[in-house]
């Protein structure tokens, strides 16, 4: 059914290349911007299968935006002993900034990027759950629309589910939450690796792309600035800045990158924040050991969506399976992101392994393990061949009036075939997600 | 009229300025080319001096290729291209992506063609393509300040060309009108009595060409900007 869409990757490239759908990378402290790798075979997902995917997903964001609620305001999770305090205060991502500020709308993951892979048996494992700045839906949705021009016919014979409505979304999303004024995506420039994604996303959304220095923050409020002096007010704000270069009264001090001034904002209700700061409490590698417990604990649900065996160090119990068990687990710094981080015990030498013990005995709250899932291998195209190699997906959750699950996803794979990491960033490619009408 | 941020305008200027730069310097370059191929060999270095650019090049081949293709040059057409590009593609939300693939294209074609010997031919496609940009921002881009703005820029960069190049006064009179109908549909700040001086020279018949340098420094000082961007 995709066939066609093989046969003429080179004009799907063609435009990509066209459309600039790029990112950027720093290597050796340099900036460099390269097409990110396509591959014309789908991940094909089908009905049944994304039934079951959104009901979960939906289950497990809502439940995620219920502990944000919690951990800033009442805390009950903590009192109920269902989380160790320790874990959300030590938590690099807890800001108590943000303490007893309650956003618009009461959403604090408005975006939610949810990383899954599927094992051997069909059975779907959560690896992360991204509710900072998840990026991404920008490429599957401007390749789907570049593959129906270079084959309709691909997509009038088979019935997938449109992922068109995804800026539509986006801008419904924006409307809910804001406190009235324009939309606006803050990007931190045209060097940030995702700088595509802002300014396409922007164009589509009919949101305002703009610079930190264009915003300025007078009387309590947020504003655009004109070139002129002019001034319009901003209701929503979707930041594609990380929480601690936001704002630098709050912050870090000398970022330059923030707009002084926006938490007040954001804490009088002036603002609405796309993504909430304070959310990597809740996509804390830790804390995602947690979130089956967060489905039962606020919604009194069995959680629908596994998470992939997973065990704390910080638990004696767990850590001493950790530490007997070291060579076939993969170990993760909670710290971490992008791929970084993580390290596959049987790829370890003796003393690499000596060290790695030593450091988790020294900084148990630091490191998650968990076992090798052996997910399934997707193909993608390596010159005429078809290859088998190891892909994730990322799937995207909006947070408005209701929680949607958009009907496709980022499909990443890894290009090497000894590599389970699939990030852009480490030289991973990309593939177009369906899901099947029927 | 929507709300356009001083980094945004600066961009928005600059865009016109640099394509315009590409699409007249290579112009320009297409009868210097063709007057090197069995006339002048060293017609290149009178380019260089119009255009007020080093002559780095030492012959009519280095010229052809690094002026149009290097990268490491300044003042390049590769480069001006890539500086067009930069601008650019800070505005997509303004622009479009469709307006904005015309760049796209004029990049990745000049990356494919720099060596095959026929530079005026290679170029003709990216003249095409930036003919095509400015029609798609004419469609596509819905703000009309922000075309005038970019507007602006592409003629103000035109006349400061046409003043060096030497064009007949009939171009000059008629890109200064096109700039200062331009000027009347921003709101950006500019300088009215250089603008005046600039008329009193170029209204003045052929007599203003003894004044030259005056007349591109009145050009320069029209417009400016409180945060220079890509410039």
């Amino acid at each position: 059914m995709y066939r066609k869409l093989v046969d003429h990757a080179d004009d799907t490239n063609r435009l990509l290349a066209r459309y600039g759908v790029k990112f950027g990378i720093y290597k050796n402290g340099e900036f460099k911007e390269q097409l990110f790798p396509y591959d014309p075979i789908p991940r094909i997902i089908s009905r049944k299968e994304f039934d079951y995917l959104e009901a979960g997903l939906r289950q497990r964001v809502d439940a995620l935006n219920a502990f944000l609620f919690d951990v800033y305001h009442d805390k009950n999770i903590i009192r109920d002993g269902i989380i160790p305090e320790d874990f959300v205060y030590s938590s690099k991502g807890y800001l108590p900034e943000c303490e007893k500020i309650t956003p618009p709308g009461n959403i604090y993951s408005h975006i939610s990027g949810i990383d899954l892979v599927q094992a051997g048996d069909g059975t779907w494992y959560v690896l992360e759950d991204n509710l900072r700045i998840p990026s991404g839906a920008s490429y599957p949705l401007i390749a789907r629309e570049i593959s129906r021009r270079v084959s309709p016919e691909t997509f009038s014979e088979t019935e997938i589910m449109p992922n068109r409505y995804y800026a539509a979304k986006l801008r419904e999303m924006m409307d809910y939450v804001s406190t009235g004024g324009i939309h606006v995506i803050m990007t931190p420039g045209r060097y940030n690796a995702a700088f595509f994604e802002h300014s396409y996303l922007a164009e589509r959304a009919g949101a305002v792309l703009a610079m930190p220095h264009d915003l300025l923050v007078e009387d309590n409020k947020l504003y655009y600035m004109d070139y002129t002096g002019e001034k319009q007010k901003v209701g929503a704000i979707y930041r594609r800045i990380s929480d601690e270069y936001m704002d630098p009264m709050y912050f870090v001090p000398d970022s330059f990158i923030g707009v002084p001034h926006i938490m007040d904002v954001y804490k009088s209700g002036n603002v609405a924040m796309i993504n909430a700061p304070g959310n990597g409490v809740a996509d804390d590698k830790g804390i995602y050991y947690f979130v089956p417990k967060m489905v039962e604990y606020y919604l009194h649900e069995e959680p629908i969506l596994h998470n992939a065996p997973t065990y704390l160090a910080f638990y004696e119990e767990d850590r001493k399976y950790i530490l007997d068990h070291l060579r076939t687990l993969v170990v993760k710094d909670v710290s971490e992101a992008g791929g970084y981080g993580v390290v596959f015990g049987d790829k370890l030498t003796k003393e690499e392994l000596k060290k790695l013990r030593q450091v988790i005995l020294e900084e148990p709250r630091r490191f998650i393990a968990q076992e090798v899932i052996d997910f399934i291998d997707l193909n993608i195209m390596e010159g005429d061949e078809e290859v088998p190699r190891k892909a994730d997906l990322r799937a995207f959750v909006l947070t408005g009036k209701e929680t949607y699950v958009w009907p496709c996803g980022l499909t990443r794979f890894s290009r090497n075939p000894d590599s389970f990491v699939v990030n852009s960033s480490q030289g991973g490619g990309f593939k177009d997600t369906w899901v099947l009408s029927r | 009229m929507g709300i356009i941020s001083v980094e945004k305008a600066d961009r928005l200027y600059w865009l016109g300025r640099y394509t315009e730069r590409v699409f007249t310097t290579v112009k320009f370059f297409f009868d210097t080319y063709d007057e090197m191929i069995d006339a002048h060999d060293d017609a290149y270095v009178n380019y260089c001096k119009r255009l007020n650019i080093p002559d780095i090049y030492g012959s009519k081949y280095v010229f052809a290729r690094n002026y149009l293709f290097d990268e490491k040059d300044p003042n390049s057409v590769y480069s001006n291209l890539l500086r067009a590009y930069d601008n650019a593609v800070m505005v997509r939300d303004e622009l479009s992506t469709i307006t904005l693939s015309y760049l796209e294209l004029s990049i990745n074609l000049l990356k494919q063609c720099g060596s095959s010997g026929r530079p005026v031919y290679d170029f003709q496609q990216i003249i095409d393509y930036l003919y095509a940009f400015w029609g798609a921002m004419d469609d596509c881009v819905e703000d009309e300040e922000c075309r005038n703005i970019v507007k602006v820029g592409r003629y103000q960069e035109r006349l400061d060309l046409y003043i060096r190049f030497n064009y007949p006064v009939r171009s000059i009179h008629r890109e200064f009108a096109r700039l200062v109908n331009r000027l009347q549909h921003v709101r950006m700040h500019y300088n009215k009595e250089k603008l005046a001086e600039l008329a009193s020279y170029i209204e003045n018949g052929d007599a203003w060409r003894e004044r030259f340098n005056e007349a591109i420094a009145c050009l320069c000082s029209i417009i400016y900007f409180e945060s220079p961007a890509v410039g």
